[in-house]
């Protein structure tokens, strides 16, 4: 069944340029079914999963691909798979106007079962086999307008992922020898007799793996492909480079931390403090890079360099709590900046206006887009009743607990990192929605609301922002279960 | 209960009926809904605080220790009856004043959000409600700063809304040690804090407050972060001015009142290094914002820059935590809202009738309008503290709670310095009536008109400088009804 | 005795008996012996693997029944089997890639002679790989310099022929230093056979006697053949002869020449000197500190190369930079790693080469990166299987590349002291390889405007051509997915050296 899910988006995508579709409905159709298909599928084996763990084949030695479904796998697969169907409608809009749609949905949808390959993965080497897939898929969806622009980013976009890759595989060798097992296991499972006295050995390996998995996290200094990568089609900026990939990133730090070297043994070392430290100066450097920048999707890709950290923030406290922090930031970040990106990407297809100073005035003209905007915004900020506040609170409180001086200063970051947020974001809701008294409104004309495919997504994903600000208590506490290495 | 629930609910439900309305031109159904939502929200309030005074009402939970909690206490009484009195006032006054500006349709909008939102504030039971309405209430008023859209706006717009964001996270920073370290959010008389964090992590929490004070003070226009004030307020057409000034500034005053007395506790706070800076900012603040007012050629602004002085004095009352001096403090509330409404709605007027703004073109203005100067004029005493007034009695519990306090130099300084900013009221508020009755010799009698305004203008001014000089007469009944929650808190 | 167990002097003398008759034979017949020659030797190598694998241990096999040290001794266990069988397999494959280009780029009258050519030169290499006395090794060893000269010379131009002098040079300086070291050795021990020059080296080492010489007998044998195999610094022929030669035998330098002396080094590391006395020399960190200095700067001067067979020539550098590094660790691990690095970089190298005369082909015959825009959509089967290559030589996982770099990775987890500067530079090699590689391959599929896909190139055109390359693809994906029991073939294979 594992198989199953992660096949079929990947045997789609393949059919896709195969398949003579007489109509574009036709493909519209037959993609979009498949895909909710395979969400459903995910959710059925949510509920409905067993223990064990599945090997398709077997590598070297004790290494193999093998897949299992636990508590995390159910978190990122079932955001990858809730969120999957709604980009793939807006993708249908979007994308007549863009050229060989075809190939693009061919990556498109492979790059669905790949995440679903990494959220599912049993252990180390399927992950990081997953994840370097995950890169080769999306290369050719950041290259896909074929401008110079899109294909230096692509470049720079390969090199920092395979780059990244090959220094985290630094680390799963270290877990292949000192480690009991490879396969994913709460708590970690180094052997600490091994280990013997090279604990230093260890935890240079960990930073360094961390950095390695962290370029697709976009850490601080190795984020520069993401604002870059920009240039893709904005279905692709969205799921993918807001979610989907640089989760995936996140998703690894995770499983290294927390499944790989375990928190006992990396908690209050060295290791612990230059991670968190690094994490922190990505937080605020993010945001300012985003305050900086003109460009609107280059403008939220930084606020996402700055996100992307919030989670590992979490992660780098190394508490249960820290990990449920992480949690509620990377599922709720997820339905924020997809909802926001999908914004701008509306006012592009729309519009052609990729700068933030060409927005004056679009809130009257394009009301729900920049309503939802507008929430988005607040939910990233943090306004209490909105998810950002949630998953904020929780890592704050995580950071507060943990007792170590340097997650106080976690905190002061990640305020202001939100006090910075609200600079970036609500100038442009500013600019939307009270122009320049001596606007001319002529400039307008004809500028409208997009049509349902963008607007469903839209106003689902708004909907979830707004209930999962309300009631988040059954999730946090599955969060909390899963963290304490219950599921 | 219910009633509580309505009272917030009722006008911001309102105000986004107004915003998403389709604009049909029809100004007079827009005022009589307007004024009509108005009144209705200022008896659901009544009925609020006479019927639903008991209890606690959980609205729903943000996550499993953080319930969204109303409840009413002799405190929320206080502001929540300024707020509605003065959103009254200044409706009324934009009925007429609002003509000759555009989107009035979203002016009255965010104006019935702003006052759910602070009526949500005056309720608020526990501290994460409370802060979620603090940012609301940031997020609302800030297009009323915007309304003019011109580029001073938009700039003195978007400062107001960094600074006080920046206020909220730094009470927010605070909050999470409260969390931690408190046993519940909920306010209760006396403070939260746990005694054995009280122990063991008394540097952290001393910062952590701190912090939150600061924070808080931000919105409360309090040195060093008071300088979005004078640069936000006079944009703002003049009733929002008003309402700024008068009621959302204290916002600020009441999440101290809050974090002060109902979260750390008076009894952690006494004697710390906290309240010696924080005794000391506001005393700056006082001087300071008297001075920069007595140099402000433009009235509004000079009433902004007394507004960042004034609303010291109240913080000033609160840093001391003696009884009598929370008690001024809670009258200076009342006084200094009444007055600078007042005082705003009047330069409102002035700018209306007559499109002048700096106070050196008001030579001659009492001759114009004789009622409108003459209820500045008494208003304009009230904030000086000349007896009867109420600025005056406010006043008087300040310094006298100052001077029977055991802190060391402030005991004296603090009323010399409340002393002296007087005088430096005097001097910036009074020119304009001297000047305004007492044109000089040199003035051109016969280039003047009566500009009188109209009723709708002239009767909330009236009522305002009414009530502000009953206070000042009658200042028992209040201070008796405060008498029994300050017993508790102090 | 088996007759299975002659199968390896069938094998060498076989190749050689075919060179010396094509020289009489017309160009269609060489090549068609040449063909089944190959094929037949890559049969006897594959029966002798599996009776190898069913034997167990090595055995020794007097040419002639004579003892030594008059006779000549052939020495056989799996790995030596293995390696023909894989030298036969990419031998065969290279020719087939490129023969279409050889019929157009050499002359009517050279075509036998390179069959010639090719035939000496796996008869050497086998002889390298079976031999069991170090004289033997030399005279192979120089015989293989000449056929490799003749190859990279064999296409007439100007460059080539400078390639192939500069080449000559090295190499002669490399093998020269080789016999020294060999009669260093002989005058040592008065022995020429392996297993007898081991004993007393043995013996010296554990009485510590002629320690110097020893030890530079050590070090002349290593330069000599990193000399010959290219070693970074000692590089600066390979990238002209692989870049200019014609594709076969660019193919055949870099997959199986540079292969066969690497194997010898190896062979004479354990086999003559002994792992032990090896691992106690300095010589071991100079190889070490070699190997990782050329994956660091072979890379480097990939990344400023703008032609893209010489890029692929450069990338050579590299890799031999990671095999030396494994035998640098002085680990049984990291020598099982070189080994089975050696299987992947042919495998990969040699399909990247014919992946890219299939690209330069259709973009004019030029070989500049800006032409080759989009060359993969003009000839979609060479763009694949670059691709492949390119995603190999990077590290992905399902190709062998990936399995090299795990099992280099793991060598050198075990050695303290190299751990972390192996680790290191493996990584930042990584990125290097991603940078050169990924960039050609987004460069090949980058559409250019106006150009139509596939014209001319047809797959019936190019039969020959697309079954070479698909069966490196398997090949490689082979050595990705079921590596283990290579893996464990290698083992068993060292383990039979000694």
């Amino acid at each position: 069944m594992i198989m199953l899910v992660i096949l079929l988006p990947i045997l789609t995508g393949i059919l896709i340029p195969l398949i003579p579709f007489k109509k574009r409905k036709h493909m519209e159709i037959f993609l979009e079914s498949l895909v909710i298909v395979n969400s459903l599928f995910v959710w059925y084996l949510m509920f409905h999963h067993t223990e064990s763990i599945f090997t398709l084949a077997n590598f070297t030695g004790n290494l193999s691909i093998s897949f299992k479904m636990d508590g995390m796998s159910m978190i990122f697969g079932g955001l990858v798979s809730a969120l999957w169907p709604l980009a793939t409608l807006y993708a249908f809009e979007y994308m007549t106007k863009e050229e060989h749609e075809k190939v693009f949905f061919l990556f498109y949808t492979m790059t669905y079962g790949v995440a679903l390959g990494i959220s599912m993965a049993a252990n180390l080497l399927t992950m990081y086999f997953f994840y370097e897939l995950l890169t080769l898929v999306t290369v050719p969806l950041v290259m896909h307008t074929l401008t110079r622009e899109a294909i230096l980013a692509s470049r720079k976009y390969l090199y920092y992922s395979l780059g990244g890759a090959a220094f985290a595989f630094i680390g799963l060798i270290f877990v292949i020898i000192y480690g009991n097992t490879t396969n994913f296991v709460y708590g970690g499972v180094l052997d600490l007799e091994k280990i013997g006295g090279r604990t230093n050995v260890l935890l240079l390996v960990y930073v360094i793996a961390f950095m390695g998995f962290g370029v697709k996290a976009a850490v601080c200094p190795f984020n520069s492909w993401l604002p870059a990568a920009g240039v893709a089609p904005t279905p692709v900026t969205a799921l993918l480079h807001a979610v989907a990939v640089v989760k995936s990133g996140a998703f690894a730090i995770i499983r290294l931390t927390y499944y790989s070297f375990g928190t006992e043994f990396l908690k209050g070392t060295w290791a612990q403090n230059v991670v968190m430290a690094v994490v922190m100066f990505t937080i605020v450097y993010g945001c300012s890079r985003a305050l900086k920048e003109t460009h609107f999707k280059r403008r939220l890709a930084y606020s996402t360099v700055s996100n992307l950290s919030y989670i590992l923030f979490g992660v780098t406290i190394m508490t249960p709590a820290g990990l449920v922090g992480a949690f509620s930031h990377l599922v709720f970040h997820a339905l924020m900046k997809i909802a926001s990106f999908f914004c701008a990407g509306a006012v592009m297809y729309q519009t052609d206006r990729q700068y933030v100073h060409e927005l004056d005035g679009m809130g009257y003209k394009m009301p729900c887009v920049f309503g939802i905007f507008t929430l988005s915004s607040l939910a990233l900020m943090g306004v209490p009743g909105l998810p950002g506040f949630i998953s904020k609170w929780n890592l704050a409180l995580a950071a507060v607990e943990s007792g170590n001086s340097l997650a106080y200063w976690g905190i002061a970051c990640l305020l202001l990192s939100a006090l910075l947020t609200a600079i970036y974001m609500l100038t442009v809701v500013v600019r939307a929605f009270f122009p320049d008294k001596e606007f001319d409104r002529s400039l307008l004309d004809g500028i409208k609301d997009p049509g349902w495919k963008m607007l469903v997504p839209l106003f689902l994903f708004s909907i979830a922002i707004v209930a999962f600000g309300l009631h988040s208590v059954n999730l946090v506490k599955f969060f909390d279960s899963v963290a304490m290495g219950m599921k | 209960m219910q009633y509580m629930i309505l009272s917030v609910f009722f006008p911001v439900l309102a105000g986004v009926y107004l915003l998403i309305k389709k604009e049909r031109g029809n100004r007079k159904y827009l005022l009589v809904s307007t004024g009509a939502f108005l009144v209705i929200t200022a008896i659901l309030v009544v009925l609020a605080l006479c019927l639903g005074r008991e209890g606690m009402f959980t609205l729903f939970s943000l996550t499993e220790r953080l319930p969204i909690l109303f409840k009413i206490d002799e405190i929320s009484v206080v502001f929540s009856v300024l707020a509605v009195l003065i959103f009254l006032c200044a409706g009324f006054f934009s009925f007429e004043y609002m003509k000759q500006e555009k989107w009035e349709k979203k002016y009255y909008g965010f104006y019935l959000i702003i006052l759910g939102v602070l009526l949500a504030l005056c309720f608020a039971g526990n501290l994460i409600t409370f802060y979620l309405f603090f940012e609301l209430l940031t997020l609302s008023s800030f297009p009323l700063v915007l309304h003019e859209r011109s580029k001073e706006a938009v700039m003195s717009g978007l400062k107001y809304l960094f600074y006080s964001l920046c206020g909220a996270y730094m009470a927010l920073f605070g909050l999470y040690f409260v969390e931690r370290y408190g046993n519940t959010l909920t306010f209760s008389a006396g403070g939260v804090i746990s005694d054995q964090a009280v122990s063991n992590h008394m540097g952290v929490l001393l910062l952590v407050a701190f912090l939150m004070i600061m924070g808080f003070s931000v919105k409360a226009g309090m040195f060093p972060m008071h300088a979005w004030l004078p640069s936000a307020h006079p944009v703002a057409p003049a009733p929002a001015s008003a309402v700024l000034s008068a009621v959302i500034v204290k916002a600020g005053v009441l999440a101290i009142v809050r974090v002060v007395y109902f979260v750390f506790g008076a009894s952690f706070l006494r004697g710390s290094w906290v309240q010696t800076v924080w005794l000391t900012l506001s005393l700056f603040t006082v001087f300071m914002g008297s001075l920069l007012a007595y140099r402000e050629p433009v009235l509004k602004k000079r009433l902004a820059y007394s507004t960042v002085s004034q609303i010291s004095y109240i913080l000033f009352g609160l840093a001391v935590m003696e009884r009598e001096a929370f008690t001024g403090s809670m009258l200076h509330v009342l006084a200094h809202g009444l007055i600078k409404a007042a005082l705003f709605l009047c330069a409102g007027a002035i700018i209306f009738k007559t499109g002048k703004t700096r106070v050196e073109e008001l030579r001659g203005i009492g001759k114009e309008m004789p009622v409108l100067m003459i209820c500045y004029t008494f208003v304009s005493l009230g904030l000086i503290g000349i007896p009867p007034t109420g600025g005056f009695i406010s006043k008087w519990y300040l310094a006298k709670g100052a001077l029977t306090s055991a802190i060391p130099v402030f005991y004296w300084l603090g009323p010399v310095i409340l002393l002296v900013s007087a005088l430096l009221t005097a001097g910036y508020l009074l020119p304009v009536t001297i000047q305004g009755f007492f044109p000089g010799e040199d003035y051109d009698y016969g280039a003047l008109q009566k500009k009188e305004p109209s009723f709708f203008m002239i009767f909330p001014v009236l009522i305002l400088t009414i009530l502000s000089v009953v206070i000042g007469l009658l200042p028992e009944g209040v201070i008796g009804y405060l008498s029994q929650i300050i017993e508790k808190i102090v | 005795m088996d007759f299975v167990q002659n199968f390896p002097f069938f094998s060498i003398i076989l190749s050689m008996f075919s060179g010396i008759i094509s020289s009489v034979l017309p160009k269609r017949a060489a090549k068609w012996v040449n063909t089944v020659m190959i094929i037949l030797v890559g049969i006897f190598s594959f029966i002798l693997l599996f009776y190898m694998i069913g034997r167990g241990n090595s055995y020794t096999y007097m040419m002639g029944h004579f003892p030594a040290p008059w006779g000549n001794e052939i020495r056989v266990g799996v790995l030596e089997a293995g390696m023909a069988l894989f030298f036969c397999i990419i031998m065969i494959l290279s020719l087939f890639g490129g023969r279409k280009k050889l019929d157009e780029e050499l002359e009517e009258s050279k075509h036998s002679l390179y069959y010639i050519l090719a035939d000496l030169m796996l008869s050497s290499l086998l002889a390298l790989v079976y031999t069991n006395d170090l004289f033997t090794a030399y005279v192979f060893v120089e015989i293989n310099t000449i056929a490799a000269c003749g190859l990279i010379m064999i296409r007439r131009n100007g460059r080539t022929i400078e390639a192939a002098v500069r080449y000559m040079i090295m190499s002669l300086l490399g093998s020269g230093m080789l016999l020294m070291g060999i009669c260093m050795l002989y005058d040592l021990t008065g022995h020429l056979l392996m297993s007898n020059i081991h004993e007393q080296v043995s013996a010296l080492a554990v009485s510590g006697e002629y320690h110097v010489p020893l030890l530079v007998t050590i070090a002349l044998m290593s330069v000599g053949l990193a000399i010959k195999s290219a070693l970074f610094p000692f590089h600066a022929w390979l990238p002209d002869a692989y870049g200019y030669s014609t594709v076969s035998s660019a193919a055949i330098l870099s997959s199986l020449v540079s292969k066969g002396y690497i194997f010898l080094l190896i062979k004479i590391i354990y086999r003559v000197i002994g792992i032990d006395v090896f691992d106690g020399s300095r010589i071991i960190d100079m190889l070490f500190a070699f190997g990782l200095m050329g994956m660091i700067f072979g890379s480097l001067s990939a990344i400023k190369e703008n032609d893209v067979r010489r890029m692929i020539a450069y990338s050579s550098v590299a890799q031999i930079g990671y095999i030396y590094m494994g035998i640098g660790m002085g680990t049984q691990a990291g020598m099982e790693a070189s080994v089975f690095h050696i299987l992947t970089h042919a495998a990969t190298k040699s399909l990247l080469f014919i992946a890219a005369i299939g690209l330069t082909d259709v973009s004019g015959g030029s070989r500049k990166f800006i032409d080759l825009t989009g060359a993969a959509y003009r000839n979609r089967w060479a763009g694949v299987a670059f691709a492949v290559g390119s995603l190999s030589m990077v590290g992905v996982p399902l190709f062998s590349g990936f399995i090299s770099k795990l099992l280099f990775a793991q060598a050198a987890v075990q050695n303290h002291v190299k751990m972390l500067p192996a680790l290191i530079v493996l990584g930042i090699s990584t990125v290097l390889n991603a940078i050169y590689f990924m960039k050609t391959v987004i460069r090949i599929y980058t559409p250019v405007e106006g150009t139509g896909s596939g014209e001319g190139v047809t797959f019936k055109n190019m039969k020959i051509y697309v079954v070479t390359l698909v069966c490196f693809i398997i090949l490689n994906v082979f050595l990705g997915v079921s590596s283990q029991p290579v893996v464990n073939l290698i083992g068993q294979g060292l383990a039979m050296f000694s």
